[in-house]
């Protein structure tokens, strides 16, 4: 089952596209980082995934084929809008309170074990929670739904390195614990990289890598050569980025595994979550997407 | 995989309205409470008030022989003595559905536009839709039935007054406080609130502007329409007004009855002679000007017709408010984030 699945989807603020032509299958069961630099049109995708905003274009489903904003889908799905937006003015309690009452599903023994945990005082007004706490607490919230998917949009942007690794670490516990589906975005790809099992990559409103993280780092070779020799190679291999850097030039290459051996004069090297990124957010124009390898030879843009 | 309970196994039955509503009071109780301490402390001192009014007033309806210089005396004391505190009241009274209303309505959605709480709202298992008719609803009816039985209140201080003939029943300055029109008004401010304030999505300028708009209404509704909801009544010869009706305008027609301007009626009293310009008697002049064939009349409202013209205000004040809780509710359903 696919906990978001979309196609041809698009979306326009008045004039101008903040997603378009996105087709994209998010299997259950992951920790989904959804990447890319502002403006990408992350925030636009997962507001169409949660129901808030209706598409333009093309259609999206989630849960296995629920249209967002519906009843079952809302049931399902907890979301955690950027900034963890909150009424400032309640207390904690009255917080828990309120989101019991909106909802069908609601544990409240977890949302107040997990604040026990937190050390979040209950009494206290969301408002003078410090900004890593009301971000656990839009989490404690959004958990105590039982959600069967977790949408969090941009969920460490505002808060400091230790608040960023507890968030992180309730995430995972939640995830280890019953097994939620999680999508995640980000701009800073560092934030998600020890966490998430799935990338999609959107850049300027268009999907351009999706797939299981292993699978990407997997399927693609880092190559240091003579510079040279580096067009050679772009007509015999998928070459998604050239760096020259003087002599030396470094290809990332799409390959079918590591038994690939490399060219003569080459030397082949595996490759991070991060060079990844950066090397195709780098190349617009290519694309890593479930299905077949692209044809050898493809245009290549060239950095130095 | 995950364990994912398929969607159509379900429960169906959504959220009960009666959790909704508690998230309501929870969030606007201090809007409730400022309504309730502004009508409290009103209706507080309508009450003392309207008990020191009434007890003045049993001296007046008590003098025998009623229509002795005596009586008139006691009467005109009592008004001396009261009558200028009701006008005041009244006056201020005018501003209270429109402050109900817009702070209770612009910032109901507003402040959630605004502060980005939406996105938690609209998220929530009960969905928007569910949650913005439990916040309209409960609160509109709420604001609407507090201005209500204000008023009742109201009625009651002022009717040694208007036993006294001091005022019409269709008076501008009292039509709008008494019988369902203050409900209305308020629930109108409440809806043209709520509607600005999704439209504007900002709390201090739907505020400001559901002001305006609703001080644009009142001023046109009390200027231009209520005057004709039935078709004004037209007599000649004396004011209508004293008879505790409302006139909404007059003019004058010379001999052979065709109608003259202000101007030349002004021109011809001015040559009146001494003795009719300097009359004590008032109907002098008119008597004067009856002699040459001219007659002034009257159009006007009588004052028996304050219940229709309660229920025309209040009917399309209710259709209004009504409407807008609907534009609200349906504005709310297909904003996109």
């Amino acid at each position: 089952m696919n906990v978001i699945e979309a196609a041809g989807l698009g979306k326009r603020y008045r004039r101008s596209w903040a997603l378009r032509d996105a087709s994209l299958a998010v299997p259950a069961g992951h920790v989904v980082a959804l990447v890319g630099p502002n403006g990408a049109g992350k925030t636009t995708l997962l507001h169409l995934a949660v129901g808030l905003t209706a598409p333009t274009a093309g259609r999206v489903t989630v849960l296995g084929g629920v249209v967002p904003g519906t009843p079952a889908a809302l049931d399902q799905i907890a979301f955690v809008a950027q900034d963890a937006p909150l009424y400032r003015n309640l207390s904690v309690a009255d917080m828990l309170h309120l989101t019991r009452n909106l909802n069908r599903r609601w544990d409240q023994r977890r949302a107040e074990a997990r604040l026990a945990e937190l050390a979040i005082p209950l009494r206290r007004k969301v408002g003078r929670l410090s900004g890593g706490q009301q971000a656990q607490l839009a989490l404690t919230l959004a958990l105590a739904r039982r959600p069967a998917l977790l949408v969090l949009d941009e969920p460490l942007s505002s808060l400091d390195p230790l608040a960023r690794h507890d968030f992180m670490a309730s995430v995972m516990a939640a995830v280890a614990e019953d097994g939620v589906s999680v999508v995640l975005s980000s701009h800073v790809l560092a934030d998600l990289e020890r966490v998430a099992d799935y990338l999609i990559l959107l850049s300027a409103g268009q999907v351009q890598v999706a797939g299981e993280v292993d699978d990407l780092l997997a399927g693609h070779r880092m190559l240091a050569g003579p510079a040279e020799a580096a067009g050679d190679v772009a007509e015999r291999l998928a070459v998604v980025h050239v760096h020259r850097a003087g002599a030396l030039a470094h290809l990332l290459v799409r390959s079918n595994g590591a038994a690939e051996p490399a060219p003569s004069g080459w030397e082949s090297s595996p490759v991070g979550l991060e060079e990844l990124v950066l090397a195709y957010l780098r190349e617009p124009g290519a694309a890593a997407l479930p299905g077949p390898l692209v044809p050898a030879g493809r245009c290549a843009g060239v950095t130095s | 995989m995950t364990a994912l309970a398929p969607a159509v196994a379900q429960p169906r039955r959504p959220v009960p309205w009666r959790r909704l509503a508690w998230v309501t009071w929870r969030q606007h109780r201090a809007a409730l409470a400022g309504t309730a301490a502004l009508l409290g402390g009103l209706a507080g001192y309508l009450l003392v008030e309207g008990l020191i009014v009434r007890h003045a007033y049993a001296g007046v309806t008590s003098c025998r022989p009623a229509r002795s210089a005596g009586c008139q005396a006691v009467a005109g004391m009592f008004n001396d003595d009261y009558y200028g505190t009701a006008q005041t009241l009244s006056g201020i009274l005018q501003v209270v559905p429109v402050l109900i209303g817009v702070f209770a309505g612009a910032p109901l959605l507003a402040r959630e536009l605004e502060s980005g709480t939406f996105r938690f709202a609209w998220t929530q298992g009960c969905g928007r839709l569910r949650w913005v008719i439990a916040k309209l609803l409960p609160l509109a009816v709420t604001v609407a039935a507090a201005a209500g039985a204000f008023s009742l209140l109201f009625s009651w201080y002022y009717q040694p007054f208007f036993a006294e003939h001091a005022d019409g029943a269709l008076a501008p300055q009292l039509f709008g406080l008494r019988g369902v029109a203050f409900a209305a008004w308020t629930l109108a401010a409440f809806a043209i609130g709520a509607f600005a304030g999704v439209v504007i999505k900002r709390t201090v300028a739907a505020m400001a502007a559901s002001m305006a708009v609703w001080a644009g209404l009142d001023l046109v509704t009390v200027l231009f329409a209520r005057g004709h909801y039935q078709a004004p009544l037209v007599v000649s010869g004396a004011n209508p007004g004293y008879g505790n009706n409302w006139v909404v305008g007059q003019w004058f027609t010379g001999p052979g009855g065709v109608p003259v301007d202000q101007t030349a009626v002004r021109n011809l009293v001015q040559h009146a002679p001494p003795s009719v310009q300097d009359s004590a008697n008032p109907n002098a002049v008119l008597a004067w000007l009856a002699q040459r064939h001219y007659t002034q009349w009257w159009t006007y409202q009588p004052h028996g017709r304050f219940w229709p013209f309660q229920l025309i205000e209040g009917g399309w004040l209710l259709a209004l408010s009504v409407l807008l809780l609907a534009a609200t509710v349906w504005l709310v359903r297909r904003r996109a984030a």
